[in-house]
């Protein structure tokens, strides 16, 4: 029973089976940059990439991701061609995204993946892809402008 | 701030390193809250970096021979008269140099202060830096508190008491204590507190699951018993009204000289901070030192309580402080910090507590709710001919102190942080302010702004209740009654009448409202809001906001931006969204469904302009905020017709009856 994150293989003891996989990802795993926020799939901050799909890694039972390719914040930077920053990832750092920063990793990827299914997006489709994204600091207009600059980067 | 550092230094933004001090690494810091870090260190960190630089520029002087008039600056160093380059790496000695304050004051006094000086050439103040941490946020490589782990750590909970002041009657630990993972379950009567320490954080909420624990519960609380005595109508009939703010002329006179009068009331909600990462603590209790790993906006206090908790001295506890996802008033304590320490000293190892989503809504202090009238009216020259204000609420900046010392403090002082903002800035030749500040069972504290916002909006409704009643612009009412004094005020009322074209007719279904504001007698702000009432979607949205504000010499605009865009937002969510509700003696918000705050969909288009000044410059982190509600409303009314007067407003609300 494995699953990949990042594409390294984890091995997942059977006890494990039935925890979240945000649970899993940040104490066993130990990769702390997927954020708890509300455990409830209301705020966003734990998105993860499942198979290149963005999901709520609080929603989601290891079990669920057994055999899949898991991609945390931490590795997105790795699924580009050149291994350096993901176009959204520069776009963020490039308009100064983040205030505290703790909301960004969860939406910077849900706007990979979206930008990956929707390469250019209407405003409206920006704004209603991105509302499963809380930000308690209020940084929605520089996250707008951000996939609007990457999405003409890349 | 390092950017003021870097002025002094002649040096770039790279070679500057920030770092969050241990609390054992410097004495005791002023705490990060009512946005003051900028005024009141913006002077003292210029000091000390020109101090270090004017040494550096003597030991440069000696090693070459000169006397320091002939050693002049040059990036990140000097320059000797036959251009020869001296940096400051080659002139600093291995051993750290210790400047103290008391030196020279002749060389004070001509010491050259190029943060507070060379204003027209400035390197490094008035550019948009961007933080260094940038890279880390985006990569997931920032350590929040949340996200502390150290070697040979074990994991810990505590029960929570299922109402405020619940006292721990008894607990049964038995069936944890004999599960395989569990390393100790703590019971302590005194701090009212039981918890559980595991060595695997995978079996602790079923560990936590197994303590039975008994509390005795104060008595049933619910939200119109908290609503009722901080109710205004009935301080006003019973004239108990505590504190006097101002009171100047005669309100009788005032109000037979009106034109046009009227009354009003106000209410807004209790809320929550809400920040996106749920505090979290790492703790190590040893024989001889206390340490603690988590964020907060004041380490020292953590400190304190710490020592208290565990009953230690103050300076055998050290505090490691980590970046916070969101502090906002709410991260002043660290509770989760003190319950590892308590676990920690049970078991002699490091322990980890973190509070989930609903532990944050459930443990942590609230800003109270506020209900305010409005007694107020316009001569027929357009003068504001009487203003009577009363409002009440809870004590907010003593409102952490513990009960035995609470009722002593009361009868002595007025808390200025329910007060604050409650002033109007407009002459009113009669006029009186008064308000009570009463303590309920709900835990109060700092919530960004405190009682400004709240405040504010009580103001800037009357305001433009009375400009709408007499037939004034709203913006022209504002300016005519604005005192010659309030010269910044009126300034950024001008350039947010121009930004958003105010005068010309809104695009049709929308409807803008205004409202301005002086956070703190320092930060003059003003806000345009533009609301549209979509009534096939039963919906009401804010769709576009402009800002301008006052806020001195702007050290980074870009980061300015970015906070006012923040408290742009927090406007809106707290005008639309945020509410807690006090049931059976605890918060019914349990998460982000219950306790709504603004989402990306519902968040408006921003402009701000920060206006150019070389006045010294003031806090930004809370003083955009206070305005955008008013503006809303004011927005709701220009559309609707329908005025608000309780916060937050919905579709619903707005076209209630009671709002007719
Ligand atoms: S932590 Fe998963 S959605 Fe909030
Ligand atoms: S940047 Fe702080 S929560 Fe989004």
């Amino acid at each position: 029973m494995e699953i990949a994150i990042n594409s390294k293989m984890v091995t997942v003891p059977r006890k494990l089976q039935d925890v979240a996989l945000l649970d899993f990802i940040r104490d066993f795993a130990g990769l702390k940059g997927t954020k708890f926020g509300c455990g409830m799939g209301l705020c966003g901050a734990c998105t993860v990439h499942i198979d290149g799909t963005a999901a709520l890694s609080c929603q989601v039972l290891i079990a669920e991701a057994i055999g899949r390719q898991v991609t945390t914040i931490e590795g997105l930077a790795g699924t580009t061609p050149t291994g350096t920053l993901h176009p959204v990832q520069k776009a963020w750092i490039e308009d100064s995204v983040p205030q505290c920063g703790y909301c960004q990793p969860g939406q910077i990827m849900t706007a990979a993946a979206f930008l990956s299914r929707n390469p250019s997006p209407s405003d409206k489709e920006i704004r209603d892809e991105m509302s499963g994204n809380l930000c308690r600091c209020g940084t929605y207009t520089r996250i707008h402008g951000a996939i609007v600059r990457a999405a003409k980067e890349s | 701030m390092s950017q003021v550092v870097a002025e002094e230094l002649n040096v770039g933004q790279s070679e500057i390193e920030c770092v969050l001090p241990d609390t054992d690494q410097t004495p005791p810091f002023k705490m990060t809250v009512g946005s003051e870090s900028i005024a009141s260190f913006f002077e003292p960190i210029s000091y000390g970096a020109a101090r270090l630089r004017e040494a550096l520029r003597i030991l440069a002087a000696e090693k070459a021979g000169l006397s320091p008039d002939q050693v002049q600056d040059s990036r990140a160093g000097f320059v000797l008269p036959d251009g020869t380059e001296l940096s400051y790496a080659t002139l600093v000695p291995s051993v750290p140099v210790v400047l103290s304050v008391s030196a020279s004051l002749t060389t004070e006094k001509t010491m050259p202060r190029y943060a507070l000086e060379r204003k027209d050439k400035y390197q490094s103040i008035g550019r948009s830096w961007r933080h260094q941490e940038l890279e880390a946020i985006v990569t997931g490589q920032t350590v929040y508190s949340r996200d502390v782990s150290l070697p040979d750590m074990l994991y810990g909970q505590a029960l929570r008491p299922p109402a405020f002041g619940a006292q721990l009657q008894s607990a049964d630990g038995r069936a944890a204590e004999a599960m395989p993972d569990v390393t100790a379950v703590v019971i302590d009567k005194e701090n009212n507190f039981v918890g559980v320490v595991t060595d695997d954080p995978f079996v602790l909420p079923t560990a936590t699951q197994a303590i039975v624990a008994r509390w005795e519960v104060p008595e049933d609380l619910n939200q119109d018993q908290i609503d009722a005595s901080l109710d205004v109508k009935q301080l006003r009939a019973r004239d108990d009204l505590e504190h006097t703010l101002t009171m100047v002329g005669d309100i009788g006179a005032g109000r037979s000289n009106a034109q046009y009068k009227t009354t009003a009331r106000y209410d807004t909600s209790f809320a929550a901070h809400a920040a996106m990462e749920p505090r979290a603590g790492v703790a190590w209790v040893k024989k001889d030192k206390v340490e603690i790993w988590c964020g907060s906006q004041d380490p020292f206090f953590v400190q304190r309580r710490v020592a208290k908790a565990t009953g230690r001295e103050v300076d055998d506890v050290v505090v490691h402080s980590h970046r916070m996802g969101g502090g906002f008033g709410g991260r002043v304590l660290c509770q989760a910090s003190e319950e590892a320490a308590l676990l920690s000293a049970a078991v002699e190892r490091p322990v980890r507590v973190q509070w989930d989503r609903e532990a944050e809504f459930q443990n942590n202090y609230f800003q109270p709710g506020f209900s305010h009238y409005i007694d107020a009216g316009v001569t027929s020259e357009g003068a504001i001919s009487h203003w009577e204000h009363d409002f009440v609420s809870s004590p907010i900046m003593t409102g952490p102190v513990p009960e035995n010392i609470a009722w002593v403090l009361d009868k002595v002082m007025a808390d200025e942080g329910t007060a604050r903002g409650g002033l109007s800035q407009y002459r009113a030749a009669n006029r009186r302010v008064r308000y009570s500040d009463i303590r309920t069972p709900v835990p109060i504290g700092a919530w960004r702004g405190l009682g400004a916002a709240p405040n504010t909006f009580a103001i800037e409704s009357m305001m433009d209740e009375l400009a709408a009643a007499v037939g004034i612009d709203p913006l022209e009412f504002r300016l005519q009654n604005l005192p010659s004094t309030s010269d910044r005020l009126a300034g950024v009322l001008r350039r947010v009448a121009e930004i958003s074209e105010w005068g010309q007719p809104a695009p049709t279904g929308t409807g803008r409202g205004i409202a301005c504001a002086v956070y703190k007698n320092q930060t003059a702000v003003a806000v345009v809001a533009e609301v549209q009432v979509d009534h096939s979607a039963s919906e009401l949205r804010v769709t576009k906001t402009w800002c301008a504000q006052d806020c001195g010499l702007v050290v980074n605009p870009n980061q300015v931006e970015n906070q006012v865009m923040g408290n742009i937002v927090w406007g809106c969510s707290m005008a639309l969204k945020e509410r807690i509700t006090v049931e059976a003696g605890a918060v019914k918000e349990r998460n982000f469904d219950g306790y709504e705050v603004l989402r990306h969909r519902e968040s408006p288009e921003i402009a701000v302009v920060l206006v150019d000044s070389d006045a010294a410059p003031v806090g930004v982190g809370e003083s955009a905020f206070g305005p955008v509600a008013p503006a809303i409303a004011n927005a709701v009314f220009a559309t609707t017709g329908r005025r608000i007067r309780r916060l937050p407003m919905s579709y619903s609300s707005v076209f209630s009856d009671a709002n007719g």
